[in-house]
């Protein structure tokens, strides 16, 4: 993650904005390029990949004594699929369908990759971004509360709870307030996995150990910024401490806590997947999975680079946000 | 797709906390926490959180719809099979008994040399969308399921007798002859097969990417698709003008139960805790070790057994030490499969008599040549000369260890604590049995295409006993990769695929199935369970086919 380099304030205002945007627009197209590349570069590279490793849903099927298919049977099904052809001429024909938009067809269900996908993607949306949200504002309240605790045991549990949270795995969690509130409680449901109830239930299995990684770097920053002169002098100035943290010490800290939310985006993704499983949702995480052990090429194909937009996506905007968050990058480069 | 909250009452919730004691206890430990369950006051099977909505309707828990929706993919899978089976009807219906009676077909006649049948149809029965299921349909449905369309990628049904299928054609709206260019005695009861279900017309002409979307799959069951979900669920409702169920299972006239829905819930534990917990009327498949907690809390356990071989091993004659038939019987001699039924299964499995499952009418019991006799068994390892002991036990001959690797079916939850038993049983003779847990694709690699692995493990369904025939030797799929060496067995493998009468046949088999168990080409397990189902004890009526596919058409649900 690159940030524009730091740059001394200029008096004209008007032309230093224009500069700006000129500057951040060439900023936003270059990273946008690379973003692609990388694209491309995912969806190559695994293409390759499958077609190195031997085996494919409709060969297992086709060669299974069982069916008892003739040769002529197989090879008419197999150029069908287009899985006869050189896999450097598979990789051109899906190079350029997905161009088109066209994913592809599913090796094991027949169905449109892009169907398969976009019936999955939202309830993996709903569950990661209210994970997301749930473990923004614990992360948030342990944060806060270790600046506004006096110091004691309270404060100690509240300042060890992070790794608490980190060391506990997901599926634990899940299993728990499986036990607790589905089978003990009735609250939810387990035959309808994508109720908002058993959602709230799968996010905050997905949410706890994120949030501790938010935590642990948002209590850093506040702690280093309490640290800081303006601090001291804020609070030498007989500031209440609430007031100091939320006017004096919350901005600073943000900075990097947005860093780490970015980063931890990839964790709710992947730990979707787990999630997913123990709670019986139907999300990208279970159709990839689904498509790992079936060696599904074009849905894992779609599926990669899916993420690895997402990815792209997430660390293009947390550039694009760190101006927005800090005046001292919003400035341009000096050029002369 | 139905949404039905969860309102919590207190006497669920205290069925709830009841069960959940049930299902936190059974997680490693399942015996004794039937108690717990039962300290509330009532059967926990009898009520619960979810199913407070119509009694009419059905809640099915299964671990996966991952196969798609193409019939002649999917329609012979152990979990769409499930869904199929109540959208659709077939040509015959072949009992768990493997009697054929008539359904769609009402009547049928053949020849003398089974080459050629001619099927009467019943009148007046209809596809979902109104059109006529007559003999146009019937051939259409025909040709598709022994020649298919595999220049658009659209296969024939691998089990119906295609390589013999000369062609179909309809007399009259409701006669159809069917030919073949050799006897095929199998023809009749595969068509009570799950692959042959009686699609429309306009189903089968679809193209594969249309064939995969359930709602375009037109079928004349029971019930009809109401909606769908891919992975997720399918719910069905009934036909209010269905008439035409088979005659043999007793009920006429529309189903009973208004609806059905079929939720996907991947995790084994996740199904059992949701039917401990009351939210389902059926759970597919669990572990068979947690069975009998649920049979002490009151739930019924339907372990319907197919008619096919029996769950075993077959053994590759072409790798050693398989190469010896003293060493092959050994080992089916060293086997205490008592014990495997006591410690990895409940009292619902059976032991095997034959290589065949005992539901088969052309079954005999040759239990003689595979019985348990350990000493037995040590003496003809000492004929075949591995008398040599490594430091640790293991026999050798000529510094060769006695040894060879199981790869346990990913298909059956048992077959890895089943194989562990078998490497201790078969260790106390004196062989070094390693296992190696694989995942699907690498099965299919490491032991269904490679006959150089040596121990191959069965768990296959058929219906027309005709099948053995096709797997014995290099005419078919060499299970014992004998080729055509064993002249005995290629002339009893010629005259039962030859048969023309199944009486004839029948004597046939058993002669054939006592070579291949007397050579210890096969080492018979036990009588095959794939399908476990856990019901309410509120539901009756249900029926279960020759492939242990249950139908729900005559399915009652008691209320609460």
């Amino acid at each position: 993650m690159t940030a524009p380099p730091l740059a001394l304030p200029r008096p004209a205002a008007a032309a230093r904005r224009g500069l700006a945007a000129r500057r951040y627009g060439a900023f936003a197209l270059r990273r946008s390029g690379q973003a692609l590349l990388v694209i491309a570069g995912a969806y190559a590279l695994v293409f390759l990949v499958l077609a190195a490793i031997p085996g494919d849903p409709i060969s297992a099927q086709l060669d299974n004594p069982q069916n008892g298919y003739s040769e002529a049977e197989k090879a008419q099904i197999r150029a069908f699929h287009g899985l006869d052809r050189p896999v450097p001429v598979q990789l051109l024909v899906s190079v350029g369908a997905a161009l088109q938009g066209d994913l592809g067809t599913s090796l094991s269900t027949s169905q449109p990759v892009t169907a398969l996908l976009g019936a999955a993607i939202p309830s993996t949306l709903a569950l990661a971004a209210t994970a997301l949200v749930l473990a923004i504002l614990l992360a948030a309240v342990l944060g806060l509360l270790s600046r506004l605790l006096p110091e004691g045991p309270a404060n100690s549990l509240v300042r060890a709870l992070p790794a608490v949270f980190l060391s506990t795995p997901n599926f634990l969690i899940g299993l728990v307030l499986i036990q607790v509130l589905a089978v003990q409680l009735g609250l939810f449901s387990l035959v309808e996995p994508e109720s908002p109830l058993s959602t709230l239930a799968a996010a905050l299995t997905l949410a706890i150990p994120v949030s501790a990684q938010i935590a642990q770097v948002f209590i850093t920053a506040l702690d280093e910024s309490a640290g800081q002169d303006f601090a001291e002098v804020a609070l030498a100035r007989g500031l209440p401490p609430a007031r100091v943290v939320v006017r004096h010490l919350l901005r600073p800290s943000l900075l990097p806590t947005v860093t780490i939310v970015g980063l931890v985006l990839g964790e709710v993704l992947g730990g979707s997947l787990i999630t997913e499983t123990i709670f019986g949702r139907s999300g990208v995480g279970t159709v990839v999975q689904k498509a790992v052990t079936s060696q599904d090429v074009p849905v894992l194909l779609a599926a990669v680079v899916l993420s690895a937009a997402v990815f792209v996506v997430v660390n293009l905007v947390i550039d694009l946000l760190y101006p927005l968050l800090d005046p001292r990058l919003r400035a341009p480069e000096e050029t002369r | 797709m139905s949404r039905r909250p969860a309102a919590p009452s207190r006497r669920g919730v205290l069925q709830g906390l009841g069960a959940g004691a049930l299902g936190l206890a059974a997680l490693p430990l399942a015996g004794c926490s039937a108690d717990g369950a039962r300290a509330d006051g009532g059967a926990p099977g009898t009520a619960g959180t979810a199913d407070t909505a119509d009694e009419s309707e059905l809640s099915f828990l299964i671990s996966n719809l991952d196969g798609g929706w193409v019939p002649s993919q999917s329609s012979i899978s152990s979990y769409e099979a499930n869904v199929w089976q109540q959208l659709t009807d077939k040509l015959v219906h072949t009992s768990a008994d493997g009697v054929v009676s008539p359904w769609i077909a009402a009547d049928w006649e053949q020849d003398a040399e089974a080459r050629e049948y001619v099927l009467h149809l019943r009148e007046g029965v209809t596809f979902s969308d109104g059109t006529p299921l007559d003999a146009a349909a019937v051939v259409a449905n025909l040709d598709s399921w022994a020649v298919g369309r595999p220049e658009e990628g659209i296969a024939r049904v691998g089990l119906f007798p295609g390589s013999t299928y000369a062609g179909a054609e309809a007399l009259d709206a409701l006669t159809v002859r069917v030919s073949f260019t050799a006897p095929t005695l199998s023809f009749l009861p595969t068509l009570g097969y799950h692959g042959c279900q009686l699609m429309a017309p306009s189903s089968i002409a679809l193209s594969l990417e249309e064939q995969s979307d359930l709602s375009a799959q037109i079928g004349s069951g029971p019930f009809v698709l109401e909606s769908w979900s891919a992975r997720e669920r399918v719910r069905l409702v009934r036909r209010e003008d269905y008439d035409w169920a088979p005659e043999v299972l007793g009920a006429s006239g529309p189903a009973r139960l208004a609806a059905i829905t079929y939720t996907v819930l991947p995790d084994d534990t996740l199904r059992a805790s949701a039917a401990r917990a009351g939210q389902t009327d059926i759970a597919y498949n669990v572990n068979p070790q947690v069975l009998d907690s649920f049979t002490e809390a009151g739930f019924v356990i339907e372990v319907p057994r197919y008619l096919g071989f029996v769950h075993g091993y077959s053994l590759r004659t072409s790798a050693a030490p398989f190469d010896d038939v003293r060493v092959r019987q050994a080992v089916t001699r060293g086997i205490d499969r008592a014990e495997i039924l006591r410690t990895v299964f409940t009292d619902a499995w059976e032991p095997a008599t034959s290589w065949l499952q005992a539901g088969i009418p052309e079954t005999t019991d040759l239990r003689d040549t595979f019985e348990y006799a350990p000493e037995l068994a040590a003496s003809l390892l000492d004929e075949a000369g591995w008398t040599g002991r490594t430091a640790d036990g293991i026999r050798t001959r000529d510094g060769v260890e006695l040894g060879f690797t199981i790869y346990p079916t990913p298909y059956l939850t048992g077959s890895v604590p089943e194989a562990e038993l078998i490497s201790q049983h078969l260790g106390r003779l004196g062989f070094r049995v390693g296992i190696q847990k694989v995942d699907i694709p690498t099965w299919a690699e490491r032991v269904t295409n490679d006959p150089t692995q040596g121990v191959a493990e069965v768990t296959r369904s058929f219906v027309d006993v005709g099948t053995v025939a096709g797997v014995v030797t290099d005419e078919g799929e060499d299970w014992f990769q004998v080729g055509s060496t064993d002249a005995e067995l290629v002339r009893l493998r010629d005259e039962v695929a030859g048969a023309a009468s199944r009486q004839e046949r029948a004597g046939l088999v058993e002669e054939l199935s006592r070579h291949v168990l007397e050579q210890a080409y096969f080492v018979p397990l036990e009588q095959n369970v794939q399908r476990i189902y856990v019901q309410s004890p509120r539901l009756s009526g249900i029926t279960f086919n020759a492939v242990a596919i249950p139908s729900y058409h005559a399915a009652v649900k008691e209320p609460s």
